[in-house]
Order: C-alpha cells, then structure tokens, then sequence
C-alpha cells in the first residue's frame, strides 16, 4: 500500500468510529428528565453523560435491553444473547402505575410471563440508583436527588413541632 | 335507728301504723315510719355515712367529669388494656358474686329446700343489685353507653359470645327483677303481683339457672378470643368457661354469707326472728356448698393445668402468683370452712366467706387486668378509674341498705287478716314435711 | 310447693324456657373456614427493601384526614420512642393507622423497618367478636368497620392477636374504634391501590390478589436465595391474612409473634358456642326433673289433685 491508501483507509477508519459513535450518541441521551413524583419531589435532571463515563457496563442498569448482553447470574440464563429492544428506556417495562387494575389483571392472565413481580418505576429508579450510589458515595438522601415541593413540606408535616417521646413512659 | 328504737321508734314492717290504726303512705313507709327530722337526725349521726360522703364528694364530681370529657380523662386510654377497673372489677367480679339469686333459687324451689327460706329473698336482692351494678360499671366503661340496647334492636353480631352475654344479662336482670317484686309487692300492697309471680317462680328459677350457667360461662369465654393474652396458667383453651362457672357458685354463696354477717352487725334492728334464729344454721348449709364448690373448682383448675400441661409454668414468678391466689382464695377457705361445719363455728364460716370473695375477685383481676398481656408491659389502672370504681361500689351499698330498711327480705312483712285470707287462697299449700321451721310465712294469722 | 298443679306448672315452666330460648343466640356453626374471597386483595410487605422513610405513614395521615401529627413524618428520631419503660415500641392509635418501626437484630447489619398495620385477615377475631356486627370482610379483602353501630365496648381490641385497632378515648361523644381499613372507600373499591403503597419508593409494599402474592412471595425467596427467611408470614398464620410479610431474618427479631398458630381467633369459641344450645336444650328438662324428684311424696298412690283435695279440707296442720 502506497502512504496515501494508508491516510484514506485510516481516514475511512476514522470516519466510521466517528459516525457510530455519532450514532450511539444519538440515543444515548446527555440528560433524563425523571418527573413521575412532581406532585411532592422537584423533577430531576439526570445526568446519563456523566453516569455512561463511569465505565461501567450498559448493563449495570440497563440490564439486557441495549443488546450488549447481562453478567447477572440469574439473568444470564435466558437472557445471556437477547438483543437490544426498540426502547431502551426504564418506562416501557417498568411501569410508573404497577398496580393499577388494569396492571394487575394483565399479569394475573399472562400466564407465559415469567416475570410477575417487576417493580414500578419509582422502585426501579430507586434501587438501580441509590444502591450504587451507597457504594460509591453518591447522593443517597432523599432530597439530595430531588428537592422537595412546598407541597411535599406539607406532605411530611415539615414544621410538625410537637415534643418527641424519646424517654416518655407512655401514659 | 338503735337508739332512736330504744327510744320508742319502731320501724315500718306492715301496712298500718299500730299505734294510730291508720295505713302508713308511701312517704312514711319509706321514711321508715320515722318523722323526716328523725330520720336525717339517725343518718347523720351514721359513721359509715360520712365515710360514704367523702367518697361521694370526691366520686361523684370525677363520674360526671368521665361523662362529660370522655374515658381519656380517667383511664389511661390504653390501646393494649382496652378493658380496665370498670370491667375488670364492676363486670367480672361484681357479677360471680351476684350469682347468689340463681343458687339459692335453685335450691329453694328446684331442690325444695325450704330451710335456707330465711334467706332467699337476701340472696336474691344479692343477685339483683350485683347485676344491676355491673351493668352499671359498664355503662361507665362503654364508649357510647346511649348505644348499649343496639346489639338487642339496632345491630345484632349473634356469632359474638358477647352477643350472648348481653341477652342473657339483660333476661337475667328481668328474671331477677321479677323475683324480687314478690318483695316489693308485699311492701306497696299489691297482692295480685305477688301471686302471679310466685305462680311462674318455676319457670323463673329454670330461666335463671339457665341464662346464668350460660352467661357466667360466657364471661369466661371472652377470654377465649385472646388465648395468647392471658397467661396459660388463668388460660384454659378448653375449659375456661367451665372454670368461670363453677367459681361462680361459691362466690354466690359466699356473698349471701357474707352479705348477711353485714346486715347481722350493722341492721339487727330490721331483722326479725326467723331471719336471725336461722341465720347461723342457714350460714353454715351455705359454707357446706360452698366447699364443695370450692374443691370442684380446685380438681378442675389442675385438670385444666395437667391438661395444657402447664406444670412448668408454676415454678416461675407468675406461678408463685397463682399459687398464692389459689393457696388464698381456694384452699383457705375449704380449710376454713371444714373445720367450721364439722365444729359449728359460724364465725369461722364467715371469715371463710369473706376470704373466698377475695380470691373470686383476685382471679376475675388476674384473668382480666395482672396476667392479661402478661407477655407486655403491667399496666397500672389510672388512680381516677380506681376512685370512681370505688364510689360506684359505695352507691351499690347505698342502695343495698336502703332496700334492706325497707323492703321485706331480712324481715317479714305483717299482712292485714282479710289480705292474709285472700293471699292465702291463692297461695300453694303448705308442704308437709317435718321441718317446716319457716311455718310463720305460711300459717294464716289468727 | 307441692299443692302446684300439674297444667301450672308446665305452662310456667314453658314460659320461663320461651323467654330463655330467645335470649340465646342459635347461629348454626359452619365446620369449614373462609379462605378469603376469590378476588380479595392483598399486599406484601418486604422487609429487605424498606428504608424506614415514612412516607407510608403520610401518605395514610393524609388520605384518611388524620390530624397533624407531632413530630414530622421525615423526622427518624421517632425509631427511638419507646413507652411503658422501654417495653414499647409505637404502635397505631387514633391518630395514626400505621407506624413503622427500626429493629436492629443481631443477624442483620443494617436496621429493619418494619410496617404495623391492620392485616386484614381472611376470619378477623375482630369481626368475630363484635356483638353489634360492626365488622366487615368486603369482596375486595378490605376488614372495615361501621363507626355508627359501634357502642364502644373494646372487645375487639382485647381479641385482635396484633393489637391493632385503636380507641379514639379522647372523643367524649363519639369515641370509635379506627384502624386502618386498606383505604376501602377512597381507593380499594375503585379498584386502586391504598395511599401507602402507591408513595412507597422502594415498592417495599407490592400489591395485587392475594393469591397471586402468595405466588410472588414464595417466588421472591425463591430467586433471592439466602436473602430471604423461606416464611411467608400471613400465609396460613391465623386463618390467613391479607397483608403479608417477607423478612430476612426469623420474625420474632421483627416484632412478629412468631407462633400464633394457624387456626383463626373464631375457632378458639367455637366449642364454646356449640354448647350454648346444648344447655339451652338439657338444663330445662334437667332442673325440672330434679324438681320433681325433689319433692316428697307422702301417699304414692294419689295424683296431685287428690293432694290437694286433702289439703284444702284442712290437711294435718
């Protein structure tokens, strides 16, 4: 090869790493607004950008759905090949109202699911999050995720300044 | 009223004022046939009376501040001790005790033992006024005591066992009252009432014995629906309703005795003859069942132990508990009482009463307030639950000894010669036994 | 009483045993037990994912308008309330249907919360023992309770075995049992989950039919081997209840009463009850008979009535 196949097949090379990661860019989102709690929590801006440089694997929260496969043993079984679903999103099966009627006679009649007991979507956010966070020094308060509303205050009874019973005997 | 009959004074025991001639009125027989001056004069001289004025003081103003600010105010609104003093002494003792009418109903008309005669109509005022307070207490318990006729016409829950206890409290308590008007019918003057009631008094025995063998059970039964709540050794999955009723028998009986040691030392002036010469024979046939009671519940309290197989409980600190209450209240007394029948000693007997009333009422305490949640903390009555307890037993004995004054159950009551001819017409022949000592009641008067 | 005639005396006696008759409750007993409505619902509560923030515990004050509470509901200093000397944890009262509690077992490290609430029983000792029927098993597994029957007499407070319900003493005029009641008439009959489980972060409360949490409980200790105590208590634990727990470790380092027994708190009473008609049927004709043994006969060839006749003529006396 001449020093000009070279540079164009290196540029060629190049090009394409630099189109399919414009690719992947495309649907690996910088930020996620996660807003199903506003009634109570401000909605949170998540930072996906920041949390795809930790290193870890696309799997570590997306389990198999981005087609890159799953190390959980007890997912590994079925799940060791499946390919990458339309949205990789934790909506489409982690579902914000999991125990609606409608929910919870869906998958009573489905009686090929496997998976009967999928966790909402509050849960999914909070134990895929707050688990790792705990690991790693993250936020794990409450309120450093989200901020609560002045609804939310009133919710909690925030300015609730009644005597504690520590120590009291009761009667 | 001793001295004031030293004096002269003789109390109301008939229709017509023997020294005028003329029929007493209502206000005088209830006066007692003393003038209204000599009347306070004799109250107010009472010792016992001005005890029962510092409890009233005291009692009476905290009863309305109960009525008026809610049950939060005199107990300690415990969630865990839903059911305190008011029912744990007013209902679950108060009534054993009151089971006097039944027993000595039962005896007397049932087995026709016409010798304790002198003091039926005692026991059954007894039993009266015993459940009459209770349901008083109760009505001080209760949440909403205006609601206590829903379970009979508003709402009925009848698989409850307090459905039951309601029904057969409510029936007993017209039995009773229907057995002691025979009473109050001598007392006001209407024959007709006397006699229709001694028509169905049969029936009305049957009836309590009955609706008391049940009820009693059932009292014991409420505890079946804790079975973890009470300690195994006041716990019989099996039987508590059986214990509950046998103890009731000589807490029926030893109250009568012990009722009628009260009025033999504080109302000797209201008794006549026959009640006081028949007195102390009549205490002892009475200390005689008791003990026999008294030992049958003992067999089947360690039956009841041996059948659960609890004897490991009894080397712990609630076993010495319960050794003390069955040592005190049960075989004390049977001691007691033994050796007070076999050497005549009435006034043992009597001690032997009193005794036994206090194990009754240490054991309904036990089952419903000590060795309930006995896995949780003790719980200490409020001092004000124990205040109003107290009062509302001071109205009971209020009550008690002014019927007693007045009506005739410690004395009888002398009827006009043309109302005795007409009543004893109507009334059942003598019976012809041997031992009619009561023969006054019956023979017409001359 | 010898002189009573034969007609008397049975018709009294008829008329007493009528009156004792009606008095007595005749409800025939069913040997079988209930094993909750088909579609009954249900909630599973696990104790590996709750985190002890409350918010069950708001959002039940406020869908159920109970008064502000004392301390906040983000407040955690209230895990170290105890009362009656230190014997107490908190428990749910007038003002609060359900409270969580902090223990720190010994085989666990890291605290576990755990959610006191009416369970809701398939044969509530609650429902059994009120005598004005104020209790309710609804279709949808919901145990209510009609405050307008209620006369306030606490028996179903002394036979619950969780010591749930509470007594609001400090109306004056209309003190009422409460208790939780699986938000029945604001969601459960709309077919929505109650308040706390729909606030629930952690989804430490799942709910569903309670046959189907059954399956997902055994299934979760099943996937989640060692995570779990292979117990689903409320299963089978008195007659079964509707609200279940999932714990880690045994139950009685949790607060639970590990041995209450599988039978319902209404077959404690039941021989009770069986006997009622029993005495009701045997003690007329007993007491009667020994009546009738107990009374002397001096002439055993004479009926009653030629007795009588004797005696009105002037007899021995």
């Amino acid at each position: 090869m001449s020093a000009k196949q070279i540079l164009i097949t290196l540029m060629m090379v190049l090009a394409f790493f630099a189109a399919s990661s414009l690719v992947l860019a495309a649907k690996m989102p910088e930020q996620v607004s996660l807003d199903s709690m506003v009634a109570l929590f401000d909605g949170v801006e998540f930072d996906h950008a920041m949390h795809t440089d930790l290193g870890e694997d696309c799997s570590a929260c997306h389990h198999h759905t981005t087609g890159t496969g799953t190390i959980d043993e007890r997912c590994v079984r079925c799940h060791a090949d499946s390919n990458e679903v339309a949205s990789v999103g934790c909506r489409e099966c982690h579902l914000a109202n999991p125990f609606s009627a409608e929910n919870i006679n869906r998958e009573a009649l489905d009686r090929y699911q496997f998976h009967i007991d999928t966790p909402g979507l509050k849960a999914a956010y909070h134990w895929n999050c707050v688990g790792c966070h705990e690991e790693m020094d993250g936020p794990t308060d409450c309120q450093d995720c989200h901020a609560r509303t002045p609804d939310g205050d009133d919710f909690y009874h925030h300015d609730a300044k009644g005597l504690s019973a520590v120590g009291k005997s009761g009667h | 009223m001793k001295s004031l009959i030293g004096w002269g004074a003789k109390p109301v025991d008939s229709h017509v004022n023997e020294k005028t001639d003329q029929q007493w009125s209502l206000f005088r027989k209830l006066m007692l046939g003393l003038t209204p001056g000599q009347y306070l004069g004799q109250a107010l001289r009472n010792p016992f009376n001005w005890i029962l004025g510092i409890i009233f003081a005291i009692g009476l103003p905290l009863i309305a501040y109960r009525f008026i600010f809610g049950l939060s105010v005199v107990t300690h609104s415990s969630n865990d001790y839903p059911w305190g003093l008011f029912l744990g002494f007013g209902l679950f003792a108060m009534v054993p005790l009151s089971a006097s009418g039944f027993m000595l109903g039962t005896a007397v008309e049932i087995f026709g033992r016409h010798d304790f005669e002198p003091i039926e109509r005692l026991a059954l005022l007894n039993g009266l006024l015993g459940y009459l307070f209770a349901v008083i207490y109760l009505m001080v318990d209760l949440g909403q005591p205006w609601r206590l006729p829903y379970p009979m016409v508003v709402s009925f829950g009848p698989a409850a066992v307090l459905f039951l206890v309601a029904w057969h409290v409510a029936t007993y308590l017209s039995v009773q009252v229907a057995e002691v008007s025979v009473s109050f019918f001598e007392w006001i003057g209407w024959l007709g009432g006397k006699r229709f009631i001694r028509r169905i008094a049969i029936g009305l025995t049957v009836a309590g014995i009955i609706l008391s063998t049940l009820h009693q059970g059932a009292l014991g039964a409420l505890f079946n629906y804790a079975p973890g709540k009470v300690h195994p050794l006041w716990y019989s999955a099996s039987f508590q309703w059986i214990h509950f009723f046998c103890s009731s028998i000589p807490a029926g009986l030893c109250m009568v005795i012990a009722v009628s040691t009260v009025v033999k030392k504080t109302m000797a002036w209201r008794c006549d003859d026959n009640f006081k010469d028949n007195l102390d024979r009549c205490t002892l046939g009475l200390a005689k069942g008791a003990s026999l009671a008294l030992i049958t519940y003992l067999a089947i309290k360690m039956i009841g132990i041996a059948h659960d197989n609890e004897w490991g409980y009894l080397a712990t600190g609630w076993g010495a508990w319960f050794l003390f209450e069955m040592a005190v209240g049960v075989i004390l007394p049977i001691i007691l009482f033994a050796y007070a029948v076999r050497h005549q000693a009435v006034n043992l007997a009597r001690v032997g009463a009193f005794v036994t009333i206090f194990g009754i009422v240490l054991n309904r305490l036990n089952t419903a307030l000590i060795a309930f949640n006995w896995q949780l903390y003790q719980e200490v009555p409020h001092i004000f639950e124990v205040i109003i307890a107290v009062t509302i037993f001071a109205i009971y004995v209020v009550v008690y000894r002014f019927i007693l004054y007045r009506l005739p159950i410690i004395f009888s009551w002398k009827e006009q010669p043309q109302e005795a001819l007409a009543a004893e017409a109507a009334r059942p022949a003598p019976i012809k036994t041997s031992t009619a000592p009561i023969g006054a009641m019956y023979r017409k008067i001359d | 009483m010898s002189g009573v005639s034969r007609r008397r005396f049975l018709a009294a006696s008829l008329a007493g045993c009528a009156a004792t008759t009606l008095a007595g409750p005749k409800k025939a007993l069913a040997a079988g037990s209930f094993k909750g409505y088909p579609d009954g619902m249900g909630v599973l509560v696990d104790m590996t994912r709750c985190i002890g923030c409350r918010s069950c515990e708001a959002a039940c004050n406020k869908e159920q308008n109970l008064p502000a509470p004392d301390r906040p509901f983000d407040d955690k200093s209230v895990f170290d309330e105890t009362f009656h000397g230190g014997k107490q944890k908190r428990r749910p009262d007038e003002n609060a249907y359900t409270v969580v509690n902090r223990y720190n077992p010994d085989d666990s490290d890291r605290p576990l919360y755990r959610k006191v609430q009416c369970n809701h029983c398939n044969e509530p000792a609650c429902l059994s023992s009120c005598f004005v029927n104020a209790y309710t098993k609804t279709k949808e597994g919901a145990v209510v309770y009609n405050s307008k029957v209620c006369v306030g007499c606490r028996n179903c407070m002394v036979a619950c075995p969780f010591n749930i319900p509470g007594y609001s003493y400090s109306s004056a005029f209309d003190p009422v049992v409460k208790k939780c009641i699986f938000c029945h008439e604001t969601r459960l009959k709309n077919g929505l989950p109650p308040a706390c489980v729909d606030v629930c972060p952690q989804e430490a409360l799942t709910f569903g039919k309670r046959k189907d949490l059954i399956k997902i409980g055994h299934q979760r200790i099943q996937t989640h081997p060692g995570l779990y105590l292979d117990h689903l208590y409320g299963e089978k634990e008195l007659g079964g209840t509707s609200w279940m727990y999932l714990s880690p470790v045994a139950f009685d380092e949790v607060g639970f009463d590990p041995n209450p027994g599988n039978e319902p708190i209404i077959n404690n009473v039941k021989d009770f009850l069986g006997t009622v008609p029993m005495v009701l049927a045997i003690w007329p004709a007993m007491f009667t008979g020994f009546h009738l043994l107990a009374k002397k006969k001096e002439h055993d060839e004479h009926n009653h009535d030629v007795e009588k006749q004797h005696d009105e003529e002037g007899g021995d006396q």
